[in-house]
């Protein structure tokens, strides 16, 4: 099985790259990407950047040059960076490169990434957001929307080329010791600030269970979305404590104004759009991937949180 | 040792020895001097205050010798309690050159704790004209006869004696010295009553050293050489106070004395060191013209007064508060250097920290003259003094604390800790103890805070659920009694409970779930919908998702069904809970119905339900507008639940067999078993109010 993986780099990358290589069934893994791989055995490097404008062309060369089994989507940001606009390009222009290049050489397979986040923090959630909930995104990030738009193409995508099974992983916040996104940006602090009067639901999932919902993927015979999260849910300040730090409740409108003149100077490592998500909870329904994908997570929500402190202490 | 265990403990926590302290107290010998040579530059002018400050300084130079001597002695004698060391170390500072204040610590710490401090704390006399110092004669009392209870042995009767005749003979010397220069009418009344009274004085002291000593043979070398240096030192002021007496008004002496007794200081034995303080109050004192604004060391003075004349019945003067304070200020620095010795083991090592007490005067005045209310610059600060008063005393105690005093204070925690013991083990107590914990748990959850780990999908928190169920208990069974009829009609399996929504907070869905968990334990665990003006919220949304409200909508009720669970649905909704007091228990229009497409979808039967109790438990009594909260409106309500009795009844189920679920798209279908639910319910309600004879007793 020779499998194609752009992002290889990436966090995503770091996690499957080496199930892949210890998978017995994977001949070769042929990286797309900017950055050299870590030098694996089965590794073919063969330099693209989705952000270019012949990037199209240098993946269908490179797909039906070296035909592949699956094509692992993983060039994708963990969280909002300061240029906006070349998020945007690595996202969304980047993944219509890419769907592009898989329907021109009729891949079988095309694993993507998502994240729960797209169904967005909002109050008229229900309890357990199931993979058909629609994706409201978050309006005030761009980053989030940019997911949202990332899942609408590969959803038209998988429409429009049946043939080609197309998994969309949705994960819940990673948390894990070589990670670093938002999420573990936030619980990396020793104060953590929350919204006064509310303690939404969040779900994480651990590292290990990421890349192991990746790998996984591989060889699943479903297709379509998966909610991928970690066992059991913690309120926000649970999540915290069983980080190590301590959550303080701030209200609201001062919160959202600091954070915005943090945003505004540059200085800040938190986005805003992450008060959303300490308003509302948005929990997936993490029952598809089960009976579907057979993914069962190993790790409680507490288990990854708690990794988190242990990676930094 | 009964003396310092029983005066001193109160301080005793506070008194932890602090390392930086031991420093000033090096520093002191320089000030000292230095103060000395300044009253005697002043004095110049004077004769007699010229000759008073020349002799005091010589004799404060000689005077750290001395101490050091007698310490050095002492120190292998240092008795094996805790307290005696502490009195020794007392004594010892009184023989430094700078350690006069301690006594003032000191005495105040034997005394009960309230009686010194407040009367220090006020300055009794306000007026910087109170010229003269007066002495305090039952401090010195008091010194001695706390230690008379100790054993004297024939050996200390002697050691006193010969401590006795020393002082004398130095006593005598001083005075006359000092009133050569002087000439008055009754110059030698005046000179024998000083000759008395720094007799005493001295007396006091050894008796003092003696009480805090094993009374062997080195004492005795101690305590005369004390006598003798205590007399030189004590001479001037006496003279001083003597001429001063015959100068103030007899009233206000006594009005003085009166006053100052209980607050005063009463260290007198350890006025050793006190020579150049006593000075500076010598000064003070006579010539009210021109006090030179020494300030500390005239403080000190004052003290060092007031403690002399203990032994004199004699008249004292106002004002002594102020003074006070600065000398207490001092003993801590001698305290200090007590409880350094005591720690170090070698005495040698003492000495040193010993000779230099006088530093701390000097760095002391300039933070005190703000504060002083009197005019006098020499006078203490009062607002500090009670701080300082604390640590005074705490300090020297502190080495006591592991013997006696420690001991009974560790009996006196275990006696604390049984009485606990026995009153948590009591169901009551525990309960109550229970609940408030648990109250403190939903408390912090609300505000977002609680974590909690064992949360379900639903985000009902068991953990807080368990903490949270002695008050639960006593709501349920106690504060509401409620009562619930007919429960037995709920079936098994997934039902809709359908039930009036009443009260501006509500509680009513808690209740139910309660009541379904305690009557009906066959029965999975409840859940009931809220609103999402409640659900979302601060605060009061967040607790009761935490407590197992669910928010309404229809993908959660169908979970819930799911999961065959009874569920509690409200179909008022919000306006259920907003009717204002008079509408109370007329039902609102039920929503859209959607419980009833639930039922027909899930074919789960309808239970109505009616509550009566819970309007008056939180009676909407008017409204705030909230809406920059994010609600419609802020309920104004009674302040907490109100004791409305409760009662719940279970009507019969509608079972939704013969319907198709195609007929929760039939719209007639659906109002028509709303409606019928709508009237089961009300019915209900009218029946339990017609029975209902109180709202408060049923």
């Amino acid at each position: 099985m020779r499998i194609a993986v752009t992002g290889a780099s990436g966090d995503y990358g770091r996690l499957l790259l080496p199930r892949l290589e210890a998978d017995p069934g994977v001949e070769s893994i042929l990286v797309l990407d900017t950055k050299e791989p870590p030098p694996i055995s089965k590794v073919e490097f063969h330099r693209v950047d989705l952000t270019r404008y012949d990037a199209e062309a240098e993946l269908t060369d490179a797909l039906t040059e070296r035909p592949v089994d699956a094509l692992f989507h993983l060039a994708f940001l963990f969280g909002p960076i300061l240029n906006g606009p070349l998020a945007h390009e690595l996202e969304v222009i980047g993944t219509m490169n890419v769907l592009t290049a898989v329907g021109r050489a009729r891949l079988p397979r095309l694993v993507v990434p998502s994240l729960t986040v797209t169904y967005g923090a909002r109050g008229n959630n229900p309890a357990l957001l199931r993979e058909g909930s629609p994706l409201f995104g978050c309006p005030h990030s761009r980053f989030v929307n940019d997911k949202v738009e990332v899942e609408g193409q590969v959803r038209a995508f998988r429409e429009r080329n049946p043939d080609t099974r197309t998994l969309v992983l949705r994960f819940a916040p990673l948390l894990g010791p070589s990670l670093d996104n938002p999420a573990t940006r936030l619980l990396s602090h020793a104060v953590v600030p929350t919204l006064l009067g509310f303690d939404p639901l969040w779900q994480a999932i651990h590292e290990e269970d990421a890349g192991r919902a990746l790998h996984l993927a591989l060889r699943a015979e479903a297709a379509g979305e998966f909610n991928i999260v970690g066992r059991g849910v913690l309120p926000l300040s649970g999540l915290i404590r069983q980080a190590g730090a301590q959550p303080l409740p701030l209200p609201g409108p001062l919160f959202r104004g600091a954070l915005r003149a943090l945003g505004v100077v540059g200085a800040g490592t938190l986005p805003v759009a992450l008060l959303d998500y300490m308003h509302y909870s948005w929990v997936a329904d993490g029952e598809r991937a089960e009976s579907a994908l057979g993914f069962v997570p190993l790790h409680h929500v507490r288990d990854a949180a708690s990794a988190l402190r242990r990676s930094q202490s | 040792m009964t003396k310092g265990v029983l005066g001193n403990d109160p301080f005793q926590r506070g008194a932890a020895p602090r390392t930086g302290e031991v420093k000033d107290d090096a520093a002191h010998p320089k000030a000292a001097k230095k103060s000395a040579a300044a009253k005697g530059a002043k004095s110049a002018g004077k004769a007699k205050s010229a000759r008073g400050g020349a002799s005091k300084s010589g004799a404060q130079a000689k005077a750290p010798k001395g101490g050091k001597a007698a310490e050095a002695k002492q120190g292998p004698a240092t008795p094996k309690t805790p307290a005696a060391k502490v009195h020794k170390f007392e004594a010892r500072s009184h023989e430094r050159g700078g350690a006069r204040h301690e006594e003032d610590a000191h005495a105040s710490g034997q005394h009960p704790a309230g009686e010194d401090v407040s009367p220090l704390r006020e300055p009794s006399v306000p007026g910087p004209a109170a010229g003269p110092r007066a002495s305090r004669p039952q401090v010195l009392a008091d010194e001695v006869g706390g230690s008379r209870p100790q054993e004297r042995t024939v050996d200390r009767a002697l050691t006193e004696a010969i401590a006795s005749e020393a002082a004398e003979t130095a006593a005598k010397t001083a005075v006359d010295e000092l009133f050569e220069g002087r000439t008055g009418p009754d110059r030698d009344i005046e000179r024998v009553l000083a000759t008395e009274l720094v007799a005493e004085v001295a007396e006091s002291a050894v008796r003092q050293v003696l009480d805090l000593g094993n009374g062997d043979a080195g004492e005795r070398e101690v305590a005369t050489a004390i006598a003798t240096q205590v007399a030189e030192a004590t001479a001037g002021v006496a003279v001083d106070e003597v001429m001063d007496r015959n100068a103030a008004s007899p009233e206000e002496r006594t009005l003085a004395s009166a006053e100052d007794r209980p607050g005063e200081a009463r260290g007198l034995d350890e006025d050793e060191g006190a020579d150049e303080v006593w000075t500076a109050d010598a000064w003070r004192r006579d010539p009210k013209d021109a006090p030179p604004p020494e300030e500390l060391e005239e403080v000190w003075t004052a003290d060092a007064w007031r403690r002399d004349p203990e032994g004199m019945a004699a008249p004292e003067e106002p004002d002594e508060d102020d003074r006070v304070t600065g000398v207490e200020r001092v003993e801590e620095d001698g305290v200090h250097i007590s409880v350094s010795i005591i720690e170090g083991a070698a005495p040698t090592d003492v000495e040193p920290e010993v000779e230099l007490p006088d530093e701390s005067h000097d760095e002391l005045p300039p933070s005190r003259r703000p504060l002083s209310l009197v005019s006098d610059p020499g006078e203490a600060p009062l607002p500090d003094e009670a701080e300082r008063d604390a640590r005074g005393f705490g300090r020297p105690e502190e080495p006591a604390a592991p013997s006696g005093f420690a001991g009974r204070a560790a009996g006196m925690f275990s006696l604390a800790k049984e009485i606990a013991g026995q009153a948590l083990a009591s169901e009551g107590l525990g309960r109550a103890v229970g609940a408030m914990h648990g109250l403190m748990e939903a408390m912090r959850t609300s505000l977002g805070t609680g974590g909690g780990s064992r949360l379900d999908d639903y985000g009902k928190d068991a953990g807080l659920v368990e903490s949270l169920q002695p008050v639960l208990d006593f709501l349920y069974e106690q504060y509401w009694r409620v009562s619930v009829e007919g429960v037995d009609q709920v079936p098994r399996g997934a039902s809709i409970l359908v039930a009036n929504h009443s009260g501006a907070l509500p509680y009513d869905g808690l209740v139910m779930a309660q009541a379904l968990l305690r009557e009906r334990p066959d029965l999975l665990e409840a859940r009931w919908l809220v609103e999402d003006q409640v659900f979302h919220a601060p605060m009061l949304g967040t607790l009761f998702n935490r407590l197992g409200a669910v928010r309404a909508s229809p993908e959660n009720a169908l979970r819930l069904l799911d999961e065959h669970r009874p569920l509690v649905v409200f179909p008022e909704g919000y306006q259920g809970a907003s009717k204002p007091f008079a509408e109370r228990y007329r039902l609102k229009r039920f929503g859209r119905g959607g419980f009833v497409k639930l039922a027909l979808r899930t074919g789960a039967p309808i239970v109505p339900v009616a509550i009566v109790g819970a309007e008056e438990t939180s009676p909407l009594l008017g409204r705030i507008p909230g809406g920059f909260l994010g609600f419609p409106s802020l309920p104004l309500t009674a302040p907490g639940p109100l004791p409305a009795k409760w009662t719940i009844r279970f009507g019969e189920p509608l079972t939704m067999e013969g319907l198709a679920p195609e007929a929760a798209d039939d719209l007639g279908e659906v109002q028509r078993l709303t409606e019928r639910t709508r009237e089961s319910i009300q019915r209900m309600l009218q029946a339990l109010l017609r029975e209902r004879r109180s709202v408060f007793t049923g």
